[in-house]
C-alpha cells in the first residue's frame, strides 16, 4: 500500500481543527455520555435560569392612565346579564335569541352591529391539507343540516384612528347551555365596549366579537377570522337552500337579523386580541387570573401581551395570576430533591460571594417546574389552549384570560365588584394595546413561562437542546469514519505483494458505500410517510371503534412494511448476499443517526417543544444502539447492560407504549387501552400538529432503524 | 445527490434503467394531479421572477391585450417562450388543474434532457474506457462496479426531488435546463449545429450559460473527457523506449498516437459560425416578435438587465438578494460588477486546470453559475447534480460525500420552514431564512471543491498507476 504510506507522512501536522476533530471522535462515548448528561441537567435548571418578565415595548405604557369604567356601565352591563339569563331555556337554545339581543344592546350604544352565520366545519383528517396556503381550506365542504351558529360582532370606529387597525375582543358562549359564567363574560365585555363607545383617545377600532360557541369555541372564531381575511364567494344562503330544504322556515324566523356578504363588518388589521372567558368556582381565596397563550404548534403571542396583562393584573387590579401547571408534578419526590439541591448550591454560592444570585427557594423551584412542565407539553401537543390559537394562525397576538371570582357568581352584590374589577383590567389592555405603533415585536416569541411573570428564552433552552442533540452529528461521523477505515484496513490486509492491489477495484467505489445505508433509511421513511397517512383511510370505515381502528392501525402498518421488505429486498439481503460486509450495521447506524438529527433540527425550528421532549427519547435511541449478537457474544457485564438498555429503549420508543407509559405515571394504569392512543393520534391530526409529523417522519422511522441494528445479523 | 440510492439501486441491476425511468414520469404525471394542494408554484426556492410561469402568464395576458409583455415588471423571460408557451397557458381545460398543458411539457422537457444526459454519458464511458485501454489500464474498467455512468447520472436527474419540484412547480426551468444539456450533447457528438443551437437558446434564456461557451469549445477542440495529455505524452515516450525490444507493444503506441489529443480549430471555427448565425436569427425572432413594444432594445433591458442589476430583490436560495437590500445605493453598481465578476474570475483558472476533461469543466461552471447567479433556483442543483452524476466512476473517491448529501437534505428540508417562519408566522426574520442560503450556498463550494478535487486525484491516480505499469513492464522485459 504504496499509497497509504504517502498518505501518513503528511498526517503529522494536521490542522488544529482537525485535531479538535478526531480528538472528539476517538473520545465520542465520553463526549455523547457528557453532553446528554449536560443537556438534561440544563433542562432541569431552566426554573432557575427563567428571568423576571419585563415590558420590552415602551409605548405600551400599561397602567399610565385611569381607569375609566364606572358604575353606570357595569349597571349596564348587569341589565344585559339579566336579560339573557331571563330567557326562557327553550328561546335561549334556538341560538337568536341572544344574538338579537346583543345586537339590539350594541346599537343602543350608538356602534355598528353585525352578524355572522357559520356551520361548524367537519374536522376531518385530509392529508394534502397540509401543505396548502391557509384560506384556501375546507370552503368548499358541503356544509350538511346543521343549525348554522351566529355569532354577533360590534364594531367601534376609533374617533382618532383611519380605520386600519384593530383590537379584538372575544367573549365565546354556548347559547344552549348558557351558565352565569358566561353571561357575565358577556356583560363584561359590554361594560367595556360601551365605555370605549364615548372616550376620545381611542386610535384603534374595537371589534367585540360574541362567538357561538355551539361548536367548539375555536371553531366559531376560526370561521369568523377566515370570512374577516379571506371571504368565500359561495353564498351561504343558497347552500343552505339547497341542502337544507326542510329547515327553510328555521330561516325565515331570522330575518330581523342582517345577514349576507354585504352585512359582515370589517374594521383594520388586527393588533391583539383578548378571548375573556368568566370561570365560576374558584376555591382560592383571591380573584384569580389564569393565562392561556399557547396556539397551534406552540406559537406564542408576544410576551409583551401577556406582561402587560400581568402587569395590570397583578399591580391594578391586584388578582392573583395563574398560568397552568401540571399538578402530577407538584408532589414529586424527585423535583424536591432536585430542589433542595438546587437550594443548597445557591446558598453555597452565595456564602462564597455575595453578590451570585443563584438558587430559588424548593417551592418556587418544584411550582417553576411544573409550570415549565405544562408549558412545554401543551407547545410540544401543538393544540391550542383556547380560541386565542385561532388568531395566532393570522399573525395576530392572542390571549385567553380565564377570571374567577372567590365568591360564587349567583350572589348579586358580588357581581358588580366582580365586574368592576375585571372590566378595569380589560379596559387597561386595551389602552395599552390602543398605545402600540406597530405590531407587536419587541418581546419575544420563542419562550416558555415558568411563572405569571417568569420566562425562559429561546437562547436559553436552546443550550439545553443542544447540548442534548450535539453528540449526534459527532457520533455519527465517527462511525462513519470507523466504517470506511475498517473497509480499507480489510481491504489492506489481503496478501497481495503485486503492485495491482493498488487497482482493486473494489476500492473505487469506497466512499460511496454508504449508499445503501442510505437507500435502507430512505425506504424506513417512505414507508413511515406511508403509514402516516393509513388513519385516513381507517377513519373512511364507518361505526369503527376506536381500540379495532388502533390495533388495525398497527397490523396494517406492520403488513405494508413486510410488503416493502419482499418488494425491494429486505435491508439484510443485500449483507448477506455480497461478501459479509461486518461493518455494515454501524454505516447504517450513522446513516440513522444523521436523519433523527437533521429531524431533530427541523422539529426544533418547527416546534421546539417537541423537538425538546423527542429528542429526549430519540437521542439515547440513537446514541446507543448495537447488534444483540455482539453483545450476546461479547458476555461481559457491560453488554448485558447495554442489551437491557437496548431492549428496554425498544419497547419505549414505541409511540403507543412511550404514550401509555407518560400517561399511565401521570394518570394511573388502570383503564387504559389502545383506543385512547387512536384518540390522542386523531386530536393530533384534526388540529394539524406538526408533532404528528414529527412521530411519523422522524420518531417512528428511527425506532424502527433502531430495531433494525438490534436485530442485525452481522 | 439528493437522490443516490437510486444510484445504488441501478448499481445492483443495471437493466432496469427504462423502469425506473418510466417510473419517475408516472410519478411526475401523478403528482401534477396534485400540483395545486403542493402548491410548488409559490415557492420562493423553484419559481424565480425569470422563470416563473404565473409571470408568464401575466406577460402572455399583456401581449394579447397588446401591450407590451415587460409592462409593469412582471415577465422578465424571453419573448420567444412567450410565442411558444403562452398559448398553452391560456388553454383551460375544465375540471383539471390550470397549466396542465405546460406542465406536460416540462414533463416531457425533463425527459428528452434525462435521455441527453444519458447518451452524453454513454459517450463519455466509451471514450473514457478507450483512453484508458490505450493508456494499458484496462484493469480499472474490469470492476463489477463500474457504473455505467449515463444511466446513474440519468436517473439521479430524473429522480432527484428538485428536479421533480421544479417539474411541479410551474417554472420556466425545465426548458433552460434542456437547452443547456442540448448543447452539452451536441458538442459531445460533435454535432455543431446542434451544439451552438442550445447554447445560443440557453444563453438567450437565461443569459448565464453563456459561459459555457468554453467547455463546448474545448469539447469541439479536443473532444470528449480523457485522462491528462501528459499521460499520453509519458505514455508515449515509454512505449518508443522499448519499441525497439518489444515488437508486440507497437499496436499500443500506434493507438495512442491516435487517441493523443490535440487541439483542432476546425470544429470550433465551424461552430462560431454556427453560433452567430443561430444567434442573428434567434434576435431576428426576438425583434419581430417586439417590435411594436419598443424593440431589441428594451427587451435587452427588461431580461439582460433585469438579471444583471438584481431588481428584484425578493428572497430567493441565491446570496444575492440580501445582500443588494441591505447595500447602500451608491455602492450598489460597484457591488454588482464585483459579483458579476466572480463568475468570470473563475473562468479561465478553471478552464486551464481542467482543459483535459470539458464535460467536467461545464459541470463545474454549471454549479459556479447556478451559486453566484441572481435568481438562483432549485433547478439549477438540479442540473448541475445530474451533470455530476455523469462523473459516478472517476468521483468514487470524493471525500466528503456523505457529509454533503446530509447537508443538502438538512438544508432544503430547512429552507421552506424557515421562510414559513418568516412569512407565515411572524415569529422569524429575513435572517433566519438568509442563514440557510447560506448554509446552502456553503454545500454548494464545497460540492465544487471536492469534486474538481476528486477529479484531479483521480488523474493523478491514473498517472501513478501507468508509471507503475511502465516500470513493471520495463522490469519484465529486462528479465525476459
Amino acid at each position: 500500500m504504496e499509497k497509504m504510506g504517502e498518505m501518513e507522512s503528511p498526517k503529522a501536522k494536521v490542522r488544529p481543527l482537525v485535531r479538535i476533530g478526531i480528538f472528539l471522535i476517538s473520545h465520542r462515548i465520553v463526549f455523547s455520555f457528557i453532553c446528554c448528561i449536560a443537556g438534561a441537567v440544563a433542562l432541569l435548571l431552566l426554573p432557575v435560569l427563567a428571568k423576571k418578565t419585563y415590558i420590552s415595548e415602551n409605548a405600551l405604557m400599561p397602567g399610565s392612565a385611569n381607569s375609566m369604567l364606572s358604575s353606570q356601565d357595569v349597571s349596564d352591563a348587569r341589565k344585559l346579564v339579566a336579560d339573557i339569563m331571563g330567557l326562557n331555556v327553550e328561546t335561549r337554545n334556538s341560538g337568536i335569541e341572544i344574538p338579537r339581543i346583543l345586537a339590539q344592546h350594541i346599537a343602543k350604544l350608538g356602534a355598528e352591529v353585525s352578524h355572522h352565520r357559520f356551520h361548524p366545519q367537519p374536522n376531518k383528517f385530509h392529508p394534502l391539507h397540509f401543505f396548502s396556503s391557509p384560506g384556501l381550506e375546507i370552503m368548499q365542504e358541503n356544509t350538511s343540516c346543521f343549525l348554522p351558529g351566529v355569532s354577533t360582532t360590534g364594531i367601534i370606529r376609533a374617533p382618532r384612528g383611519d380605520g386600519k387597525e384593530a383590537i379584538v375582543l372575544v367573549t365565546p358562549y354556548n347559547a344552549a347551555g348558557m351558565d352565569i359564567g358566561e353571561a357575565l363574560s358577556l356583560g363584561m365585555a359590554y361594560s367595556v365596549f360601551s365605555l370605549l363607545t364615548r372616550v376620545t383617545w381611542l386610535a384603534k377600532d374595537i371589534i367585540w366579537l360574541a362567538a357561538d360557541s355551539h361548536y367548539g369555541e375555536h371553531d366559531s372564531v376560526a370561521t369568523w377570522l377566515r370570512e374577516y381575511f379571506s371571504p368565500s364567494f359561495a353564498s351561504l344562503e343558497e347552500a343552505n337552500g339547497k341542502v337544507c330544504p326542510a329547515n327553510g322556515d328555521l330561516y325565515e324566523t331570522k330575518d330581523k337579523l342582517v345577514f349576507g356578504k354585504d352585512a359582515f363588518k370589517r374594521a383594520g388589521t388586527m393588533a391583539a386580541a383578548l378571548v375573556i372567558k368568566v370561570a365560576d368556582g374558584n376555591k382560592e381565596s383571591e380573584d384569580a387570573l389564569t393565562i392561556y397563550a399557547e396556539a397551534s404548534n406552540g406559537q406564542m403571542p408576544n410576551l409583551d401581551l401577556i406582561n402587560v396583562v400581568n402587569y395590570l393584573a397583578v399591580h391594578r387590579e391586584g388578582l392573583q395570576v395563574k398560568v397552568e401547571k401540571m399538578f402530577s408534578l407538584i408532589d414529586s419526590k424527585f423535583l424536591k430533591i432536585v430542589g433542595e439541591i438546587i437550594e443548597l448550591l445557591g446558598k453555597l454560592a452565595r456564602w462564597l460571594n455575595p453578590q451570585w444570585r443563584f438558587g430559588i427557594p424548593v417551592a418556587e423551584y418544584v411550582e417553576g417546574t411544573a409550570t415549565l412542565a405544562s408549558s412545554l407539553y401543551s407547545q410540544a401537543l401543538g393544540i391550542p389552549t383556547g380560541s386565542h390559537g385561532a388568531f395566532r394562525d393570522y399573525q395576530i397576538d392572542a390571549v385567553t384570560l380565564v377570571i374567577s371570582p372567590k365568591v360564587s357568581l349567583s350572589n348579586n352584590a358580588k357581581q358588580s365588584e366582580f365586574l368592576l374589577r375585571s372590566g378595569r383590567l380589560v379596559e387597561g389592555v386595551i389602552r395599552s394595546v390602543n398605545n402600540l405603533l406597530e405590531k407587536f415585536h419587541q418581546s419575544f416569541f420563542l419562550y416558555f413561562l415558568t411563572g405569571p411573570s417568569k420566562f425562559v428564552s429561546v437562547g436559553v433552552y436552546m443550550i439545553a437542546f443542544a447540548l442534548l442533540i450535539a453528540p449526534l452529528p459527532i457520533v455519527a461521523a465517527s462511525l462513519y469514519s470507523e466504517a470506511s477505515k475498517c473497509d480499507s484496513t480489510v481491504k489492506g490486509e489481503k496478501p497481495s505483494s503485486s503492485p495491482d492491489s493498488n487497482m482493486d477495484p473494489s476500492m473505487l467505489l469506497r466512499p460511496w458505500k454508504w449508499l445503501h445505508a442510505a437507500k435502507t433509511v430512505f425506504i424506513i421513511h417512505i414507508w413511515s410517510a406511508a403509514v402516516s397517512l393509513f388513519p385516513y383511510f381507517i377513519s373512511q370505515i364507518p361505526n369503527i371503534t376506536p381500540t379495532s381502528s388502533s390495533l388495525s392501525w398497527v397490523l396494517l402498518s406492520v403488513f405494508s412494511l413486510h410488503l416493502l421488505y419482499s418488494v425491494l429486498g429486505s435491508p439484510f439481503s443485500y449483507s448477506s448476499s455480497l461478501e459479509p460486509h461486518r461493518q455494515e450495521w454501524a454505516t447504517l447506524k450513522s446513516m440513522m443517526i444523521s436523519a433523527a438529527f437533521i429531524g431533530l433540527c427541523l422539529m426544533s425550528v418547527v416546534n421546539f417543544a417537541t423537538a425538546e421532549i423527542g429528542a429526549l427519547l430519540v437521542v439515547p435511541l440513537c446514541l446507543i444502539a448495537q447488534p444483540l449478537k455482539l453483545d450476546v457474544r461479547a458476555r461481559s457485564s457491560k453488554a448485558i447492560g447495554r442489551m437491557a438498555c437496548n431492549l428496554a429503549l425498544g419497547v419505549v420508543g414505541f409511540p403507543p407504549a412511550a404514550f401509555f407509559l407518560l400517561k399511565g405515571t401521570s394518570e394511573g394504569f388502570n383503564g387504559l387501552n389502545m383506543g385512547e392512543f387512536w384518540k390522542w393520534v386523531e386530536c393530533l391530526w384534526v388540529w394539524n400538529s406538526a408533532t404528528y409529523f414529527y412521530i411519523f417522519l422522524v420518531h417512528v422511522p428511527c425506532w424502527v432503524l433502531f430495531l433494525h441494528i438490534l436485530l442485525h445479523p452481522l | 445527490m439528493e437522490d443516490d440510492d437510486r444510484k445504488s439501486s441501478t448499481k445492483n441491476k443495471p437493466q432496469k434503467f427504462w423502469e425506473w425511468a418510466i417510473a419517475s414520469m408516472i410519478l411526475r404525471l401523478i403528482l401534477i394531479y396534485f400540483s395545486k394542494n403542493l402548491n410548488f408554484s409559490s415557492r420562493p426556492e423553484v419559481s424565480t421572477p425569470l422563470t416563473s410561469l404565473r409571470r408568464l402568464a401575466e406577460g402572455y395576458w399583456l401581449k394579447q391585450s397588446s401591450l407590451s409583455p415587460y409592462a409593469g415588471s412582471m415577465y422578465h423571460g424571453s419573448p420567444l417562450l412567450l410565442a411558444v408557451i403562452g398559448p398553452l397557458t391560456a388553454i383551460r381545460i375544465s375540471g383539471q388543474p390550470s397549466h396542465l398543458l405546460c406542465s406536460f411539457l416540462f414533463v416531457i422537457a425533463d425527459f428528452i434532457t434525462a435521455m441527453l444526459i444519458r447518451a452524453m454519458g454513454q459517450k463519455l464511458q466509451s471514450a473514457y474506457s478507450q483512453h484508458l485501454k490505450s493508456l494499458g489500464l484496462d484493469k480499472v474498467l474490469k470492476a463489477p462496479e463500474m457504473l455505467s455512468s449515463g444511466d446513474v447520472a440519468a436517473l439521479v436527474y430524473l429522480w432527484n426531488p428538485l428536479t421533480i419540484v421544479t417539474c411541479m412547480g410551474s417554472s420556466t426551468s425545465p426548458i433552460e435546463n434542456f437547452f443547456v444539456t442540448l448543447s452539452l450533447y451536441g458538442a459531445c457528438a460533435r454535432l455543431v449545429p446542434l451544439a451552438s443551437f442550445g447554447l445560443v437558446m440557453a444563453t438567450h434564456l437565461s443569459l448565464y450559460p453563456a459561459i459555457l461557451f468554453i467547455p463546448v469549445i474545448l469539447l469541439l477542440g479536443y473532444g470528449i473527457d480523457t485522462p491528462p495529455r501528459k499521460l499520453f505524452l509519458q505514455k508515449d515516450s515509454g512505449n518508443e523506449m522499448k519499441l525497439s525490444s518489444d515488437i508486440s507493444s507497437q499496436h499500443i503506441g500506434m493507438t495512442n498516437h491516435l487517441a493523443l489529443p490535440s487541439f483542432s480549430w476546425r470544429l470550433p471555427m465551424y461552430f462560431l459560425l454556427w453560433a452567430s448565425i443561430w444567434s442573428c436569427y434567434i434576435l431576428a425572432l426576438c425583434a419581430v416578435s417586439v417590435y411594436k413594444n419598443g424593440g431589441l432594445k428594451e427587451m435587452f433591458k427588461r431580461t439582460y438587465g433585469f438579471i444583471l442589476t438584481v431588481e428584484d430583490l425578493s428572497p430567493n436560495i441565491g446570496v444575492l438578494w440580501y445582500f443588494f437590500a441591505e447595500v447602500f445605493d451608491f455602492f450598489r453598481d460597484f457591488f454588482l460588477i464585483v459579483f458579476h465578476m466572480n463568475i468570470l474570475f473563475m473562468i479561465l483558472p478553471l478552464a486551464i486546470r481542467l482543459k483535459h476533461r470539458p464535460c467536467f469543466l461545464a459541470f463545474v461552471y454549471t454549479a459556479i453559475s447556478s451559486l453566484l447567479k441572481s435568481y438562483p433556483s432549485v433547478a439549477d442543483s438540479a442540473l448541475y447534480l445530474g451533470l455530476l452524476g455523469l462523473f459516478a466512476n472517476e468521483l468514487s473517491d470524493m471525500h466528503l460525500s456523505f457529509f454533503l448529501f446530509c447537508g443538502y437534505v438538512g438544508v432544503n428540508l430547512l429552507s421552506p420552514i424557515m421562510h414559513n417562519l418568516w412569512i407565515w408566522r411572524g415569529t422569524g426574520n429575513a435572517n433566519f431564512y438568509y442563514a440557510t442560503a447560506m448554509a446552502y450556498a456553503c454545500f454548494q463550494i464545497i460540492l465544487v471543491v471536492e469534486s474538481v478535487s476528486a477529479m484531479l486525484k483521480n488523474d493523478r491516480m491514473l498517472r501513478r498507476l501507468s508509471t507503475i505499469k511502465d516500470s513493471c513492464i520495463e522490469k519484465t522485459t529486462k528479465i525476459s
